[in-house]
């Protein structure tokens, strides 16, 4: 990041970083999987006229017991969310004028940004990076396909618990959530501590007037593994389609020898219906986070008029579900589903994903919103009396861009969600994420692949569609509508 | 007929305006002149009915002797003009316009008078342009038809002219009098400018800052 910023071709990644923001972890983990396996592509690449091996390695690479494989898929997934947030924020800290000013006075790129630039930045990234923590302890879906696995991580191991047919599990796996909360908030404390301690010691060492330092290769360094967990991203997804698409690919080969629809002309009916149950759940969730998003912000607007500056009440709720570890939360969600006679609905399993996508929603949407200038709506209602169609054809209309944009990013969230469907659902509705990540393991690559690629494909497609259409859409609209008037003007004549 | 009856604005106690009272006859422009946070908006906002709930607003105001400050906004048949325009930009200018006639007319007859409307800008062939096609002397004409089009009762100008630069104000100005002549409606104008009060051809009210 400290690399890059403002150099051209950085501009290309920026674009780059969405995509991989909306596709689906689990998705990212299975390509990890298949490239770093022993039996995985970057082996094969290298062998056997490097390696000598005619066939698969027995190391362990993936789900080794110290968890490497997990925390660098962490970094991969984690790292381009982390950026897009800080490119975000730039803008807001001036980074581009300190910038000039210091290197005008002669500091090196590095060094600004560890004297200058992060200290400004973390205040403001500081909940983001608490979400990424949250999230990385307790993730499942992540841990499940590429952690280590006797023992797994903590949350995998309370999934395993909660499921166990001895009931008296359950109350160790409700002592485990409890004990998981605790782990999180001494790790947020930990971490927010370590910065303390981190700034006051350097507090002095930043006006110390050094224009360079050690710290500038370490700086660089980082550079260099970002790249590499990028470039890892990348490669990892491309890897999906090619598995999907294999017939024949014997180990030490770099590409499939054999080609084949089949594999995929095979799972069709499989795949047809997970990818029901995937964008049904997704569509109406989505949906529903749009509409509920906009009431919110309506109220929000109002209450804001009314008295100024207040933090509404809305922005501080609205993080509980992103930042409580999913996995004892949604436990305590099941048993009152059970009670309530909801389990296993495919309406439970669509409020629970409201309570994900719902957050992502409203925060993309906040902004412009908030920003909208009224005066429109007014003009419209002084113009032509109708509040509720001018609602709808001026406000919701001109902010098109920002809904379109807010609903690819809740369609991706819902994609992704892994144990909010396993709980709601109860195996009875699976999707493409609960069933991929429930493959990962079985070996049967293809299959995998194939999942793994349509999970990863629809949010991409989503995210495409919210960019290509709104710019398109009044020019569009205005040709259909010249083309019904001539026609109906033809027809009178 | 537009007029104003002892109209007073105070904010936290501190008076701005006292019993300031005027009448506009049909056909004719009032310009109101007057440095920044005089209250110029504030006696707009009172006309238009759209008032901050923290000023404390005293006054009555009567249109054709039917009382004006006790209606609701959307009852006031009130057109208000801007320093934006505010043409919806995902709407043609043909739509632009369209929106704002009456819906209890014709639909043959709303076209005749939206395209009606164009002819008299000069650009008939922009119908389904965008408006950011437009230059902003002929956006700021267009949202002055599309305002007359919703057919008010009367008309508040606040600054329109004040974005436009100077050879073209002089052609809007024109053009919004002899607009409001022909719709014979009373017309209220906010501005900076003495050029834009002169133009108007009607009476000048300046307000000044009173020593308290």
């Amino acid at each position: 990041m400290a690399w890059g910023y403002q150099r051209p071709f950085f501009r290309k990644i920026e674009a780059l970083l969405s995509p991989i923001l909306a596709i689906p972890h689990a998705a990212i983990a299975i390509g990890l999987l298949f490239l770093l396996s022993p039996s995985g592509w970057l082996v094969r690449i290298f062998s056997p006229w490097l390696t000598g091996f005619d066939r698969p390695p027995n190391w362990i690479t993936v789900q080794d017991p110290y968890g490497m494989s997990l925390i660098l898929a962490l970094v991969v997934k984690e790292m381009p969310y982390l950026l897009f947030v800080m490119l975000a924020t730039m803008k807001s800290i001036k980074a581009q004028e300190s910038l000039q000013v210091g290197q005008a006075l002669g500091y090196s790129r590095f060094t600004l940004w560890r004297k200058v630039l992060i200290p400004q930045l973390y205040p403001i990234i500081r909940l983001p990076i608490f979400i990424v923590i949250a999230f990385s302890l307790t993730v499942v879906d992540l841990a499940l396909v590429i952690g280590p696995n006797t023992p797994s991580t903590l949350a995998v191991t309370l999934l395993r618990w909660f499921n166990d047919p001895d009931l008296s599990m359950r109350l160790m796996a409700s002592a485990g959530a409890v004990t998981l909360m605790l782990v999180i908030v001494v790790v947020l404390a930990g971490w927010e501590l370590s910065h303390l301690l981190f700034s006051r010691l350097t507090r002095a060492e930043r006006s110390n007037g050094k224009r360079f330092g050690l710290t500038d290769s370490v700086l660089r360094l980082g550079v260099v593994l970002g790249i590499f967990a990028l470039l890892n991203a990348f490669v990892a997804l491309a890897l999906l389609p090619i598995w999907s698409l294999t017939r024949r690919w014997r180990f030490p080969g770099a590409l499939p020898s054999q080609w084949t629809w089949d594999n995929i002309d095979r799972a069709t009916p499989l795949l047809m219906e997970l990818t029901s149950n995937t964008l049904t759940i997704a569509l109406v969730a989505t949906l529903m986070a749009c509409v509920i998003s906009l009431v919110m912000l309506e109220t929000k607007r109002h209450s804001h008029s009314a008295d100024h500056g207040k933090q509404h009440v809305f922005d501080w709720l609205i993080y509980v579900p992103i930042l409580l570890p999913q996995i004892g939360f949604l436990f305590g969600l099941h048993v009152l589903l059970i009670y309530l006679n909801l389990n296993g609905d495919l309406c439970a399993i669509i409020a629970l994903h409201l309570m994900y996508v719902l957050p992502y929603v409203y925060l993309t949407l906040k902004g412009p919103y908030l920003a909208y200038n009224e005066e429109y709506l007014w003009q419209a209602n002084r113009l032509n009396n109708r509040p509720w169609r001018n609602y709808l054809s001026v406000k919701i209309a001109m902010l098109k861009p920002a809904i379109f944009t807010a609903f690819a990013i809740g369609f991706s969230v819902s994609i992704a969600q892994y144990l909010p469907t396993l709980i709601a659902g109860e195996g009875r509705y699976s999707t493409l994420t609960t069933e991929a990540v429930a493959q990962a393991a079985s070996g049967d690559r293809k299959q995998v692949g194939s999942m793994a690629m349509l999970q990863a494909f629809f949010p991409i497609m989503v995210f495409w569609l919210a960019q290509f259409i709104p710019p398109r859409w009044t020019k569009w609209r205005l040709a259909l509508k010249k083309v019904f008037s001539r026609r109906n003007t033809s027809c009178s004549v | 007929m537009l007029s104003v009856n002892a109209f007073s604005l105070s904010l936290d106690g501190k008076t701005f305006i006292k019993d300031l009272s005027f009448e506009i006859a049909n056909g004719q422009v009032l310009s109101i002149m007057g440095p920044s946070g005089i209250g110029k908006s504030s006696l707009l906002h009172f006309l238009s009915g759209s008032m901050s709930p923290n000023l404390t607003i005293t006054g009555e105001a009567f249109l054709n002797d039917h009382a004006l400050h006790t209606k609701a906004t959307q009852d006031r048949k009130v057109g208000l003009l801007q320093q934006m325009p505010l043409l919806f930009p995902h709407m043609s200018i043909m739509e632009n316009l369209l929106f704002a006639i009456p819906a209890d007319i014709k639909k043959s007859a709303r076209i005749d008078m939206a395209q009606h409307a164009l002819e008299k800008l000069g650009i008939p062939d922009k119908a389904n342009a965008l408006p950011k096609t437009l230059s902003g002397g002929q956006q700021a004409r267009v949202a002055l038809l599309r305002t007359l089009l919703s057919k008010p009762d009367y008309l508040l100008l606040d600054e329109p002219f004040s974005k436009l630069d100077p050879a073209l104000r002089r052609d809007v100005r024109a053009f919004v009098l002899s607009e409001i002549q022909k719709a014979n409606i009373p017309a209220l104008l906010v501005t900076h400018d003495p050029e834009d009060a002169k133009a108007m051809e009607g009476d000048c009210l300046e307000l000044k800052k009173e020593a308290i």
